[in-house]
């Protein structure tokens, strides 16, 4: 229900306006999406070095490596290996999945697929795109420093990250560059959740959302409860570099009373666990949409997996305790936490059965997106399948801080969250830019980022089990992992095979942004949610005449239909038998 | 820069099959084999499950392709069936798999990994001192108490007994670190202000790497230590050398040297 009227302006008309200080959320999504990209380009060019180093230790990174490193040769050296993981870390998760799926899809996608004109609160919606660009040239200004970017992992555990550990500005930038974001993104995150709350059109229940709009919904609840926790953490970090106050020092360097660096640890993975959920929960959403879409058939148990999304939002805030196995808790909290843990897999459960009813006696078309969304439920099978040694105690005694846990949460985060990225982009790629990416090559980047990212996420696992332990330098200085080095090796031609399936997608990319001559259909995919009722791509302030929501998201494959299509827009009154 | 040619590579020239590149290091201690068999347990679960996603997976995307199947059933799975089917899935893996595998891990972790050695019992007691790049370890000397003169303390160099519980007590100095023995399936973390403490039993001897599994600066991948495991006599005669040249060689007159701490029971 419309709240209050949804005025229209005009249409800017400058340069400025138009792209750089604009309130339209579509030109925010669509920002967001470009800073996405460059970040995913520099944290996947990181990522090649790590791998490069990990396969090949001791040798020089071929072409660019004598550019970058010239007083070792070429070689990575091993300060500038601890700072590119954990640039990577962060850059990955926070300036490249969270910009894409959160930033450019949530911007994008809500006020259209509510029935909006745009934003609740445009201007804060423009201020958090610019308090995320302020936030990375933050965090790349550490690169440029003398000592170099951060360098505790993406963790930033103290006390390596107080001056103990970190002498240098990057990890002051580093934090900084995180509080930062955290403003961003609990901007952004309060918008979405008034938008929807709000701004629905007339006519649309909460269970007349499309998924996309739950998971994004319970993404920003998340993103609004507990970034601000991340926030704080940064800013008592912030006073012990700075200020000289000792909330995290303990051991020699505490002079004067003593902080705790465990506190540290609580505090980040509150707010890290639902973080994991914050990334996958769009992609949930949007998977379940695509599934039933391009199988032309309503999604299967739709309340049941919005309700499961929920209940995993709520169970995710209770189990962060499963991090920190190995800093000794007491016993009875690794029980607690461990068997909380492994409630989560109810719903899981739950909705990995209705994604597989959905795609059931449906009449499946093999589009880009439903390839990228299917990859989704394969990769997010393994990958919280693997959780389980991860939250049973004992096995993650072995486990912790090994590569085992880089291959499930790359598998999680990395892996499901990035197909179902790339799914979402090919789906509104009509509706944002106007024109269609092409199919072949969309396949073809489908195929080679399936095939490069099992051998490398499932190549970390088997390595991990074999006892490699993360962010190593030369793990081979350990006898007992000398006989992972050809594993290792595969790995990083796995990683090249993904990396290059990536330069496929960014040309195919710009190609259809900037050079694709044949515009797209209003409604190419035969979907019935709101955005699909408007041209391509959807003009100013989307709807000219707010709709009326007369039935479900998923109307598709209703036999008592009369006429060619197999589907009912959501302003359509339902069809009954 | 020459410590990037110094042994890059450990060369042990070993030969390992293809399987044996997959597996975890050889287990040395009496309880690892726990863990283990958790591990290929849940893993016995997992590909039953995973197998059952894929056929649904892969079959459903073969039977129902446009081509083959091209009226879809028009159903919103809200069928006393089909309710039934998600409900039943969802117990079943949670009451089959998650309740199952923590149920076991509960008991093992209960009765074996957090069960410390009682007061009376015959253990060997180490205390470990972690910090950038190097770890510390200390046994009480044939006054049995820590911090006192006779103290045996070596860097880098662990030497255990099979056949008796070591019980470590892990402090850090200045980061955190973590005491990751990989042959005996064991790692806790060494946090600086704060005792963390770790037990096994062996039953293997011979040289074995211990390693820092936390992140812990820029040379984290160089903190490695030697776990020589000795069989009892032979560590009795480790030890009494030890001791010996401990009371003639240790400075009394250095304060670093006495970082250790009162055995906390």
């Amino acid at each position: 229900m419309a709240a209050f009227e949804q005025h229209m302006h005009p249409k800017p008309t400058t340069f400025i306006s138009k792209y750089i200080i604009s309130y339209d959320h579509k030109v925010i999504g669509k920002q967001f999406l470009w800073y996405g990209i460059l970040g995913l380009g520099i944290g996947g060019m990181m990522a090649l070095l790590i791998r490069w180093t990990l396969a090949f230790p001791g040798e020089a990174f071929p072409i660019l490596g004598q550019f970058l490193f010239p007083e070792t040769n070429g070689v990575v050296p091993p300060d500038v290996y601890a700072m590119l993981f954990t640039m990577h870390g962060t850059i990955m998760i926070f300036y490249a999945i969270t910009p894409i799926l959160i930033g450019a899809f949530g911007n994008f996608c809500i006020p259209l697929m509510i029935g909006a004109r745009d934003m609740v609160f445009p201007t804060l919606n423009m201020l958090s795109f610019h308090f995320a660009v302020l936030s990375f040239v933050l965090l790349l200004a550490g690169l440029f420093t003398p000592l170099g970017a951060a360098a505790g992992g993406w963790t930033s555990y103290p006390t390596l990250s107080t001056l103990v550990g970190s002498p240098g500005i990057g990890q002051t930038l580093w934090t900084m560059a995180i509080f930062v974001l955290g403003v961003s993104s609990t901007m952004g995150a309060i918008n979405y959740i008034t938008t929807i709350i709000v701004l629905r059109a007339p006519g649309m229940g909460y269970f007349d959302m499309p998924l996309t709009v739950w998971g994004l919904w319970l993404t920003a609840i998340l993103n609004a409860i507990f970034l601000p926790v991340l926030g704080a953490g940064c800013l008592l970090l912030i006073f012990d570099r700075t200020f000289g106050t000792q909330f995290f020092l303990a051991g020699a360097a505490a002079t004067n009373g003593v902080g705790d660096p465990v506190l540290f640890q609580h505090v980040f993975w509150i707010f890290g666990h639902p973080e994991v959920y914050i990334l996958i929960l769009p992609a949930w959403g949007m998977v379940s949409d695509f599934l039933s879409f391009f199988s032309r058939k309503p999604a299967f148990g739709a309340k049941a997996t919005a309700l499961a999304m929920t209940s995993i939002t709520i169970l995710s805030t209770l189990v962060y305790g499963h991090h920190m196995f190995t800093t000794q808790m007491s016993p009875l909290l690794t029980q607690s936490f461990m068997t909380l843990t492994m409630t989560i897999s109810i719903p899981s459960a739950i909705f990995f059965a209705n994604w597989l009813g959905t795609i059931w006696k449906g009449s499946i078309r093999f589009t880009s997106p439903m390839l990228f969304s299917l990859g989704v439920v394969f990769v997010f099978g393994l990958g919280g399948l693997t959780g389980l040694y991860l939250g049973t105690v004992t096995t993650d005694i072995y486990l912790h801080d090994t590569y085992f846990v880089v291959g499930h949460f790359h598998y999680t985060m990395a892996a499901s969250v990035l197909l179902g990225g790339f799914a979402a982009i090919y789906f509104w790629m009509p509706k944002m830019f106007g024109v269609m990416m092409s199919e072949m090559w969309a396949k073809i980047h489908f195929w080679g980022t399936m095939l490069g990212l099992n051998i490398v996420f499932f190549g970390m696992m088997l390595v991990g089990y074999a006892g490699m332990h993360r962010r190593l330098y030369n793990p081979f200085v350990y006898e007992f992992l000398e006989k992972t080095i050809p594993i290792n090796t595969w790995i990083t031609w796995g990683a090249l095979i993904m990396g290059a399936s990536q330069i496929i997608f960014l040309i195919s990319f710009i190609y259809a942004v900037f050079f694709e001559k044949e515009k797209a259909g209003d409604n190419p995919w035969e979907v019935g949610t709101l955005e699909w009722t408007i041209p391509s791509p959807a003009p100013h302030y989307n709807f000219d005449k707010i709709p009326v929501v007369k039935c479900g998201p998923h109307e598709l494959g209703n036999p008592s239909l009369t006429g060619d299509s197999d589907f009912q827009y959501q302003t359509e009154e339902l069809v009954q038998a | 820069m020459s410590f990037l040619l110094t042994p890059a590579v450990a060369k042990t020239g070993d030969q390992f099959t293809l399987w044996q590149r997959f597996l975890p290091p050889e287990d040395i201690s009496e309880n690892g084999h726990l863990i283990d068999w958790l591990f290929n347990y849940t893993t016995t679960l997992n590909v039953f499950f995973f197998v059952l996603v894929c056929a649904g997976l892969f079959g459903f995307s073969f039977l129902y392709h446009r081509k083959r199947h091209p009226k879809p059933y028009y159903t919103y799975g809200n069928k006393k069936v089909h309710i039934t089917i998600a409900t039943v899935i969802g117990v079943a893996v949670f009451l089959g798999v998650d309740l199952n595998i923590s149920r076991i891990s509960n008991n093992d972790f209960m009765n074996v990994f957090a069960k410390w050695p009682g007061e009376d019992e015959d253990i060997v007691r180490v205390e470990v001192l972690a910090q950038q790049w190097m770890w510390n370890y200390r046994y009480a000397g044939r006054d049995g108490v820590f911090n006192t003169d006779d103290d045996v303390v070596t860097t880098n160099d662990l030497r255990v007994p099979t056949g008796k519980k070591i019980v470590f007590q892990i402090i850090s100095k200045d980061v955190i670190h973590s005491h990751f023995l990989p042959n005996a399936r064991r790692k806790v973390d060494a946090i600086p202000g704060r005792l963390t403490r770790m037990w096994v039993k062996l039953k293997k001897t011979g040289v074995y790497d211990v390693a820092c599994a936390e992140m812990c600066g820029t040379f984290h991948y160089r903190m490695q230590a030697k776990m020589t495991v000795y069989t009892p006599e032979e560590y009795q005669t480790w030890l009494e050398e030890a001791e010996r040249l401990a009371l003639e060689t240790n400075d009394t007159e250095v304060a670093d040297n006495y970082w250790g701490w009162k055995w906390n029971k």
